[in-house]
């Protein structure tokens, strides 16, 4: 259990970083603004028929953002930059595995950035269902489950990132191109791959693009994270439910959260297990 | 059974080669002086005992345990002394060395450790904030923790003042009574010839010579120095003590006449000048190491 040794020091250790508490204070602040706002104005926002449920969805539109960008601020250098500096010969001359300083980083960091992200939660949900006068325990319990796994998710595909390199250059690089690429770009790239499989050539209604780019739009660990949510609020449905195949069900945002949160840890660790420090 | 065992290593950094080909033992209860100028390849060597760094050939053994196959097993017999004033983060002094004994699963007194190394009163305050002299205090008082087999310190002395130099060497005599082997890298060396029983010297990533240090001294060939101040030298003096047994060379500079002999020509040249003339002052001096160390480092230190 050397693992929880270095997550308890890695939580202390990011606990006392500013950067994190003052985007953290954006966040929760909007959180709060977003559900009093979904509560006040339902005949904007809801078509009149503000629920509980609509609510979740309402919120987890922002954590999507808030969690990956800040994932990337606290975790981009956890292993790089402490390689670069020489810190990690210290933890590691003790009778340290360098797989337990991997996991205790990603739960040491994703414990951290749960905090904000329970708060921000807790009082969204608060503030909105009394606005409301419903409340939606089954759904507000999925969105906190679903989101703590899309932080836990996200900081491991950081600190994996970060530990395939020795230099805080390349790690930066490595982790705000994933966040481009994946939070940014994937949109157009689903286009191109639609516009390309067409024969260079769009589907002229949104009906006649073929359903496996609903597999495709399910890659970035936001969208999936939006997914997953359906699956456990079952009175909404998503677009899974538009999909007649095996893949057509919302359950498949699980298993690619599942896929972000083991896969680049896993490579990340197989680079950082072999390399010379 | 050694407690350090390296065998036939060879280290390449891409197109250069930090180690080649070397062979070091020292055995257990030992304290070993490793020295060598700067880039000589002592932190690589002690890389490779922590696995820090995997050798490219050859093999490294901690106490019969292969340092990477084993490494969590070796390091839960050493505590290590890293090069350079770092901290592990944001924690207390305090928090460290209770960061280290936990890893070690070691029962133990932070503070008495901290006292050990001379933190007394200041184990609350933020490691970041100490200078630098003082994380390396903190680093030894790690090291310490869990009373290790084996201590390795990288450059220990390098931050310290006076003060804590003989604290450390303090240190280093206590670990070594209770049994711990200390494998102490310096570049610095009084500081090994102060506490070392063997001293390595390790020159462009090879042993350039093991010996102890009055062995190194006997090597070094001119064993020592004699200095005698007159008022006046005659001039035929040099004569008379070149061809005395056991000097090996004689000059003078103002009117102080400088032989290089052994030991045992010491007295007959000090008796020959006493012969000749006014002594005003006399000194003599052991071969120094210095000169020996620059011999086999070629002046690189």
């Amino acid at each position: 259990m050397s693992w929880l040794a270095v997550a308890k020091k890695d939580f202390k250790d990011s606990l006392r970083a500013r950067t994190i508490w003052a985007i953290s204070a954006v966040f929760i602040l909007l959180s709060v603004v977003i559900a009093y706002i979904y509560g006040s104005f339902p005949e904007e926002m809801a078509n009149g028929a503000a629920t509980g449920e609509g609510l979740v969805f309402f919120l987890a539109s922002n954590i999507t953002l808030f969690v990956s960008l800040t994932a990337l601020v606290i975790a981009y250098k956890s292993v790089a930059g402490e390689r670069e500096s020489g810190s990690l010969k210290i933890l590691l001359s003790l009778p340290h595995t360098r797989r337990d300083v991997l996991i205790g980083k990603i739960v040491g960091r994703a414990s951290v950035l749960a905090i904000p992200v329970v708060i921000a939660l807790a009082i969204g949900g608060a503030v909105g269902s009394a606005l409301i006068g419903d409340v939606a325990v089954q759904a507000l319990a999925a969105l906190l489950a679903v989101s703590l796994f899309f932080t836990f998710a996200y900081v491991s595909v950081i600190v994996g990132l970060s530990a395939m390199t020795g230099s805080t250059t390349r790690a930066s690089i490595l982790t705000i191109g994933f966040f481009v690429l994946f939070e940014f770009l994937w949109g157009i790239i689903s286009i191109g791959i639609v516009f390309v499989s067409n024969g260079f050539n769009l589907p002229q209604e949104a009906a006649a693009y073929p359903d496996w780019i609903f597999v495709v739009n399910q890659v970035p660990p936001s969208g999936a994270y939006t997914t997953f949510l359906y699956a456990l609020v079952p009175s909404r449905t998503g677009s899974a439910a538009e999909i007649d195949a095996f893949y057509g069900t919302p359950w498949i945002g699980a298993v690619v959260l599942l896929f972000w949160l083991v896969v680049p840890a896993v490579i990340g660790y197989w680079r950082f297990s072999k390399a010379d420090l | 059974m050694a407690a350090i065992d390296v065998s036939g290593v060879i280290k390449q950094f891409g197109d250069v080669t930090a180690l080649q080909n070397l062979d070091l033992t020292v055995e257990e209860g030992e304290v070993f002086g490793f020295l060598g100028p700067n880039g000589a390849g002592k932190s690589t060597t002690i890389d490779i005992l922590l696995d820090h760094v995997r050798p490219t050939a050859g093999s490294a053994r901690v106490f019969g345990m292969d340092a990477h196959d084993q490494t969590v097993a070796v390091r839960e017999l050493t505590g290590v002394l890293p090069e350079g004033y770092g901290t592990l983060g944001q924690m207390k002094g305090r928090t460290h060395v209770e960061f280290a004994l936990e890893a070690k699963g070691a029962r133990g007194d932070p503070d008495a450790l901290l006292d050990r190394v001379g933190l007394d009163g200041v184990g609350h305050r933020q490691a970041t904030d100490y200078s630098k002299g003082m994380k390396q205090r903190l680093m030894l008082a790690m090291a310490l923790a869990g009373e290790p087999d084996l201590l390795i310190l990288d450059e220990p002395t390098t931050g310290l003042d006076p003060n804590g130099a003989r604290t450390m060497r303090k240190i280093v005599q206590e670990e070594a009574d209770r049994g711990a082997t200390v494998f102490f890298s310096s570049h610095i060396l009084e500081q090994v010839e102060a506490v070392c029983d063997r001293v390595g010297i390790l020159n462009q990533g090879h042993l350039a010579a093991v010996d102890t240090i009055d062995g190194l001294r006997e090597a070094a060939g001119a064993t020592g120095q004699v200095r005698v101040t007159m008022e006046v030298v005659p001039e035929e003096l040099v004569g008379t003590i070149e061809g005395l047994d056991g000097v090996t060379s004689v000059s003078i500079a103002d009117s102080t006449l400088t032989a290089g002999c052994e030991n045992r020509a010491k007295g007959e040249i000090v008796h020959r000048c006493y012969q000749s003339g006014t002594i005003e002052n006399v000194e003599t001096s052991e071969a120094s190491l210095e000169d020996l160390f620059v011999s086999y480092t070629g002046g690189g230190a």
